[in-house]
């Protein structure tokens, strides 16, 4: 499965290619690398998310979606270039990341488990005047009715759906440019992700950009606009969900044949 | 005699729950026992006799001074120190121990030289004149209106929130843009101020205090230390009746068991010892900084 695992050298050694980033790249990273000691996670991985996608990052375990998801948002140091909004990540700082809209709604969802949906709600908003946190709140509420039923339940007692729910309603009341959801889908049950794939719409309506990392590729090719396969830390495939549902490695290895 | 002694417990518990208050805000928020706390406490009433002792200020100065510094260790120690190692337990045990340890050789040093008599005589009597219960009736006041600010804060300010938001989750504050960095920092400062308040309190009603104060009976160190494990780590509410129940036992202890005055350090224990056999979570068990 190790596809062609191209002259890692060779691209380390490249000078950055000096092309501006079009106008409308929300989230752009170019010769991205991570390591986590002398572990690799991204091998100079370049991608672009453009304004009003759904991008979808997809791919096994351990391919490095959900080290991207945490270097984009400001959690993780990083060579080569990752920008949002033209802006290099490391230099506006994760706190300022998320006050410029980039929200991320991270794999373990991090809830404030012992408060209840309405307090983990407004918490969403902390950077909010109060006025946006109603309406992003009302907006919440008619979007996953689960959690206006819920609106006083314990974060930690809620089942792994509602709990998905709410991480990413607590993103939603950031009032987010571009929207991170790092495996929003993994280990629900498929009632579960028909309502989560109901909210991309209204979602999208709104003019949030969304970039969904999924080992669920069914999920990620229903849904997003465009796709990027990642795999040992680089990007090995790239297409909308037609041109890859045509392709034999991805329908191979991803699809069952 | 049991009506005396129910009054003096419900003072001295006032005191103790002060004593507490910041070792738990520090548990509660960074997940971190801080066993500087100590010296934050001597540090407060240090300053309070360099003021009012030394300098002959009112004792309001120096209990302000107490406050503030405490307060600036409070925060010193956390921005030159803890936010380092914040992700090593172990290591920052030992560090607040080693700092807290500092502090009171400093106490320790500076005190001898400068006042070669050790108590810090600090009469703290606003309501009726110089008597011991005007002190009492003071520090069970602050103490509740203190504690209840502190409560309110918390609790209801978008700051407050974000204290328990980092105490609960500090990934998950940081995801809803809460600077964890801020609110930890903010932390320490109250922590700092509320150790260096109830230090003056401490040395106000014991008359004095010296560079051990806050491991000689009652033990403010050992005393915090087993109001939060009873309250609950990390609970305000937690550690007020913590501070209760030990300072009504204690009280009680001293004052019916036979050769009772011998005990006041050790019955915090003994309670601390059966809570954490029986009852580990405490009585307000991980309910955060609520």
């Amino acid at each position: 499965m190790s596809a062609d695992s191209t002259d890692d050298f060779e691209s380390e050694f490249q000078p950055a290619t000096d092309t501006q980033p079009t106008p409308d790249a929300v989230l752009e990273a170019e010769d991205l690398s991570v390591s986590y000691g002398k572990v690799q996670a991204l091998r100079g991985l370049d991608l672009t998310v453009r304004e009003g996608e759904i991008v979808s990052l997809i791919g096994p375990n351990g391919a490095g979606k959900t080290t991207f998801a945490n270097t984009a948002s400001g959690f993780l140091p990083y060579d080569g270039s990752v920008r949002y909004r033209d802006q290099e990540v490391s230099s506006v700082g994760q706190t300022a990341l998320v006050e410029q809209g980039m929200i991320h709604c991270t794999e373990k969802r991090d809830l404030f488990g012992y408060m209840d949906v309405e307090d983990n709600l407004e918490l969403g908003g902390y950077l909010q005047d109060d006025a946006v946190i109603e309406e992003r709140k009302e907006f919440v509420y008619d979007l996953f009715p689960r959690l206006d039923e819920r609106r006083e339940q314990n974060a930690r007692s809620m089942s792994g759906g509602e709990q998905q729910m709410l991480a990413i309603g607590r993103a939603l009341m950031g009032d987010p440019d571009l929207l991170i959801l790092d495996e929003p889908t993994l280990g629900l049950a498929p009632v579960i992700l028909k309502d989560i794939a109901e909210a991309f719409d209204p979602i999208q309506e709104q003019g949030v950009t969304i970039m969904l990392t999924e080992q669920n590729v069914t999920f990620a090719l229903k849904h997003a606009d465009r796709i990027y396969l990642l795999e040992n830390g680089d990007v090995v495939r790239e297409g909308t969900p037609g041109e890859l549902k045509g392709d034999d490695y991805i329908r191979e290895s991803y699809l069952g044949g | 005699m049991v009506l005396d002694t129910i009054l003096s417990a419900t003072f001295i518990s006032a005191l103790y729950a002060v004593i507490a208050i910041g070792f738990t805000l520090i548990f509660g928020v960074g997940g971190i026992l801080n066993f500087a706390h100590g010296g934050f406490i001597t540090l407060g009433a240090f300053s309070a006799y360099i003021a009012s002792g030394y300098f002959g200020l009112p004792i309001f100065v120096g209990l302000l001074a107490g406050t503030l510094v405490g307060a600036a260790v409070g925060g010193a120690t956390y921005m030159g120190v803890i936010r380092y190692v914040r992700t090593r337990p172990v290591t920052i045990l030992i560090l607040t121990f080693v700092i807290g340890f500092f502090m009171m050789y400093f106490v320790r040093v500076f005190g001898r030289e400068i006042l070669k008599i050790d108590p810090l005589n600090i009469p703290v009597d606003p309501v009726i004149g110089s008597s011991s219960f005007g002190n009492d009736v003071f520090i069970f006041a602050t103490s509740w209106l203190l504690i209840g600010a502190l409560f309110y804060f918390v609790n209801y300010t978008r700051t407050g929130r974000a204290i328990i938001a980092v105490s609960m989750s500090d990934k998950g504050a940081s995801l809803v843009g809460i600077d964890s960095e801020r609110i930890n920092l903010i932390t320490w400062v109250l922590a700092g101020a509320f150790a260096g308040y109830a230090g003056v309190l401490l040395a106000g009603s014991l008359g004095g205090g010296s560079w051990l104060m806050s491991i000689e009976p009652p033990a403010p160190l050992v005393l915090s230390f087993a109001i939060v494990i009873l309250g609950g780590l990390g609970s305000i509410k937690g550690s007020v009746v913590g501070a209760y129940i030990i300072g009504f036992f204690e009280t009680f202890t001293v004052t019916f068991a036979p050769g009772g005055s011998q005990l006041a350090g050790i019955s915090s224990l003994v309670l601390l010892l059966v809570f954490l056999l029986v009852k580990p979570e405490g009585l307000f068990g991980r309910e955060a900084a609520e």
